[in-house]
């Protein structure tokens, strides 16, 4: 019977793993089409026998990126304002979301569904009035400008998912460290975000990849080519009627994703609590 | 913990402060900025005759895509908007409204400008005053795969394509593709039969008898073209030798030739019906000035010097080959390199008969509003008279909200 | 001492959120402010410098927008967006629950490639969807088609296979993303919780309905509220795959932004769209209260 229940488990893992493996590849094949396209030798985007495996294999377009484009001054452009980006949201949205879940003030419910609404507003359509914020700062086309406008975007997100999770977490912990003397940034520090840490991973990876795909306001306010992050590079490379190539620009794509994966993959490690499952959880 | 946060913060500023590169230009050397759209081809081109201006004026090329976009919301901006721009000349009226640009005719004397094709100024100007120094300008021509369509079988009216057309289509195979819902490529035949998409003066001509004779006859050409009309589909079929003829820019004989495709350039056919010949929308490319570059005054000489340096035959003739058009200045096409060349000549002879793309504001919405009527009819079926008649109302209600 | 207490209180508070309500303020609330001054002024291409003041001119003219084309656009983006956020919310929690089965072991690796759509800048997967999957003439699926000896067909022609397919690249899009916010909301509660063997899915399923579902939706009901308004304001998908200028596909699907796109934005009329942007916000602000109430509704139920 009970070697009966084994197998069965087997069977369902089994089946559970084809399934997804199943289900990678259908995910993929777009992101298949796009790493065909930068490998063929021959042809451009479209083709009437496309083959997944290309013909005549090539690294040339990935060498026209890697060597004839400034990639590297990109990825180091993106990097140091992702980082920046996630650094300053998350130390702004935390100490937020902790007197948002935490304390009962005067305005708290306003505060929480005006935040809610501001999101109504489609970001596009602010464009115009953040170049007339920007401009007279001398913030446009500076690394500054961009960090606000991307803390900025992402706060509102960071608050109120910071603030889901901190609810999730019973007061009562709290309350006893507090009663054991700890400030509450203490409390803050050694209780509550160690609970969240997937919450503050799940903010930081969403903080990242929006920093590093981000392309419209990056192509209108970081105009020179020396401020130019991957979103924007890859944003000139594309293949319009008369210029570009399809083929050089699916391999910056695909070159342009990468680290988000590798730091995806890295991040999934330390999605669990801080603390043992099963402690002190209600 | 408090303190960590803010000084977390502040460190952070100032790294991100402290890497923000400034553009201060070192003694003496000036350094330009023209952002741009081209080929990396015609870009070198410039580059290096520019580069003859070292080390007095660095001129740095930095290519954009969205230019247009983002010129109108930073081409103001000091320090974000670059000195000048390369651009075809269809942008003027609008960034002429907005004061992002000058006339060109502050930095050039009006005596140099007569030594252009007087087509190629008369493109750029708006408000009676000349906008771009023009480089190169190109028409699209008709191109056809001699291995399906020999010689003495190009049509040389539009009832011969036609009848070639209904032989050679089927099969995933066609005698005639072209992007049939854009009106950059359809405005050849409107202007076969005597329409035209707007006025001069701004009024919206889309429901004309002659618009709809083009709309009619086209629809019955639009039949026996392909399930897509966007440009990547209609090139790669002509490519792809699955059409024996096409209508397309210059910009795309390059790949044609590599893909060993037996390339003919042929005259434009002409309208049967009205004997006037398919007369394509013609772009003049060329630079551009800004405002806010030509209030500095040390720019403006800088700017002044460059723009003169560009008038040469040498530089309009590398730039023409670069990228397959045809120069600007007249003097050009006395010299041989040029006038043995057939397709430029066939560009020339084209633009005899071909329309500037109108630079007024209002052409803006006409591209859209055509392109949907265009739509309307090739894709859904529509009456070519209904079409015409709501994208006519359309045009003329979104004219009157531009102001 | 109670009130000084409260006061204090309150004072922390607004200290703590202070830095966020001043960027939000800034980057947020300032454009939406900006954006309703312009719409009372003249501003335009023509008097870009010399605008002033004209009052609601603007707004009247606006209505002229909200015509029956604008009708149609609102109840394909309301259709629209609760297809989505219902099959977003159903296929993630599945998934995620999946993921999280214990003896699970390649499931980070799984995740990883499952996150992909999310990598890539959503304009590039578009093209990509709208050129190399649903081309009619060359596109992939027509070429599978093809090959298994079917006629091909125009995917995006009409409205309803293009909303399906419009439907089925932003679910692609956007699953990632709400799957990791499951994922992470899962990995917050006890394993007790979602834990279960892989077989006994009724056991699984009520347990799902019962306890888990319970348990997580405090934590992802901002994400999805957010995923919400982006599903409302979605302008690439359906822009891209259908109504590029020279590559429409001859479907009339609109949502509402596409439509202000193309009837207002156009012009250039920067008060005139201002004005259109701000009664559109004003529907959003509507269609969210309605949220929120059918929420609490659902809450008390």
């Amino acid at each position: 019977m009970k070697l009966n229940h084994k197998f069965a488990q087997k069977i369902g893992l089994l089946l559970l793993n084809v399934f997804f493996i199943a289900l990678c590849f259908i995910v993929l094949i777009p992101i298949l089409y796009a790493l065909s396209i930068s490998f063929n030798a021959q042809g451009g985007l479209l083709g009437s026998d496309f083959r997944f495996i290309p013909r005549a294999f090539t690294l040339d377009h990935y060498r026209a990126v890697l060597v004839d484009q400034p990639l590297f001054l990109w990825f180091g452009n993106t990097l140091v304002l992702a980082f920046s980006a996630v650094g300053v949201a998350l130390s702004v949205s935390v100490p937020g979301a902790y007197a948002l879940s935490r304390f009962r003030f005067g305005g708290r419910q306003k505060v929480f569904s005006g935040l809610l609404l501001l999101h109504a507003f489609p970001a596009i359509l602010s464009m115009f009035a953040i170049f007339r914020l920007l401009s007279p700062l001398g913030l446009i086309n500076s690394r500054m400008g961009i960090l606000i406008i991307y803390v900025g975007t992402m706060t509102v997100f960071g608050l109120l998912n910071l603030k889901g999770y901190f609810d999730s977490i019973p007061i009562e912990i709290e309350e006893s460290a507090a009663m054991d003397g700890a400030g509450m940034w203490h409390t803050i520090k050694s209780i509550l975000l160690p609970l969240a840490r997937p919450a503050l991973i799940v903010t930081g990876v969403m903080v990242m990849i929006f920093v590093w795909n981000e392309y419209i306001y990056a192509i209108t306010f970081m105009t020179g080519a020396s401020n130019y992050t991957l979103a924007v590079g890859l944003y000139t490379l594309q293949a319009t009627e008369m210029t570009g190539s399809w083929p050089v620009f699916a391999a910056a794509s695909i070159l342009v994703s990468l680290p988000i994966l590798f730091i995806f993959f890295a991040t999934q490690k330390y999605m669990t609590t801080g603390l043992t499952a099963g402690g002190v959880k209600g | 913990m408090k303190l960590l946060f803010v000084c977390l913060f502040a460190a952070l500023m100032l790294t991100v402060l402290a890497s923000c590169g400034g553009q201060a230009d070192e003694d003496g050397v000036i350094t330009l900025v023209i952002w741009h759209d081209k080929e990396a081809e015609v870009a070198a081109a410039l580059q290096t005759k520019l580069d003859e201006l070292a080390p007095d004026i660095i001129v740095v090329l930095e290519r954009k895509s969205g230019l247009t976009e983002t010129l109108k919301l930073v081409g103001n901006s000091p320090g974000a908007a670059p000195d000048m721009f390369f651009f075809a000349h269809d942008k003027v009226g609008v960034y002429s409204e907005m004061r992002i640009i000058v006339p060109i005719s502050d930095f050039v004397d009006a005596a140099l400008l007569d030594l252009f094709l007087p087509k190629t100024i008369e493109a750029a100007t708006y408000n009676g005053r000349v906008y771009q120094l023009p480089l190169y300008f190109e028409t699209l021509l008709f191109m056809y795969n001699r291995a399906i369509m020999p010689d003495d079988d190009v049509p040389t009216n539009t009832l011969d394509l036609f009848r070639f057309m209904q032989r050679h289509t089927g099969g995933g195979h066609f005698g005639f593709v072209e992007q049939f819902n854009n009106a950059y490529f359809v405005g050849g035949w409107m202007h076969g039969f005597g329409a035209e998409m707007i006025s001069a003066d701004g009024v919206p001509m889309l429901d004309t008898p002659e618009m709809i004779a083009a709309l009619h006859y086209y629809g019955r050409l639009m039949r026996l073209m392909p399930n897509e009309a966007e440009f990547a589909t209609i090139n790669t079929l002509f490519r792809e030798g699955r059409a024996a003829a096409t209508i397309g820019g210059p910009w795309l004989i390059p790949s044609i030739r590599e893909a060993g495709i037996d390339l003919g350039i042929a005259p434009m056919p002409i309208v049967s019906e009205t004997g006037l010949p398919l007369a394509p929308f013609m772009g003049v490319q060329g630079l551009h000035v800004l405002r806010v570059a030509a209030e500095n005054p040390v720019r403006n000489e800088a700017i002044r010097t460059v723009l003169n340096h560009l008038i040469s035959t040498d530089i309009g003739v590398a730039l023409a080959q670069a990228s397959g058009s045809a120069p600007a200045l007249a003097a050009s096409f006395d010299l041989p390199v040029i006038y043995n060349d057939p397709m430029v000549m066939m560009m020339l002879e084209t633009a005899q008969t071909a329309t500037p793309m109108p630079n007024i504001p209002e052409m803006d919405i006409m591209w859209t509003v055509a392109a949907g009527m265009l739509v309307d009819i090739n894709f859904r079926g529509h009456e070519v008279e209904v079409a015409a008649a709501n994208a006519q109302r359309r045009a003329e209600d979104l004219i009157a909200l531009m102001r | 001492m109670h009130r000084s207490k409260n006061l204090k209180n309150a004072l922390m508070a607004w200290t703590s959120l202070s830095p966020a309500l001043i960027f939000i303020g800034l980057i947020i609330l300032f454009p939406i402010g900006y954006t309703f001054y312009i719409s009372l002024t003249n501003m335009n291409i023509f008097n870009w410098f010399d605008f002033r003041v004209v009052g609601l001119g603007n707004y009247r003219r606006a209505l002229f927008v909200f015509d029956s084309g604008f009708l149609r656009a609102l109840w394909i983006t309301v259709i629209w967006t609760i297809l989505n956020m219902v099959l977003q919310l159903v296929i993630a929690f599945v998934m995620a629950s999946l993921l999280n089965v214990q003896k699970l072991k390649y499931a980070r690796v799984y995740k990883t490639i499952l996150m992909f759509p999310w990598a890539m800048p959503g304009y590039v997967s578009i093209l990509l969807w709208r050129h190399g999957i649903f081309n009619a003439q060359f596109g992939l699926l027509n070429q599978w088609l093809y090959q298994l000896g079917m006629e091909p067909r125009r995917w995006l022609a009409d409205d309803l296979t293009a909303f399906v397919v419009c439907m089925i690249v932003n679910l692609w899009l956007a699953l990632p993303f709400m799957m990791m916010i499951m994922d992470g909301a899962l990995k917050s509660l006890d394993k007790s919780y979602y834990e279960s063997a892989l077989i006994d899915g009724a056991g699984w399923f009520t347990r799902s309905v019962r306890l888990t579902i319970p348990a997580i939706r405090p934590i992802i009901a901002p994400a999805v509220i957010i995923t919400l308004f982006t599903t409302f304001k979605q302008f690439d998908v359906i822009y891209l795959m259908t109504q590029q200028v020279g590559a429409q596909t001859g479907a009339n699907i609109h949502t509402v932004l596409t439509y202000a796109y193309e009837s207002a934005f156009v012009t250039r009329n920067y008060g005139y769209s201002s004005a259109v942007s701000i009664i559109i916000f004003a529907m959003l602000i509507a269609f969210s209260l309605l949220v929120t109430v059918l929420r609490k509704r659902g809450q008390s139920a």
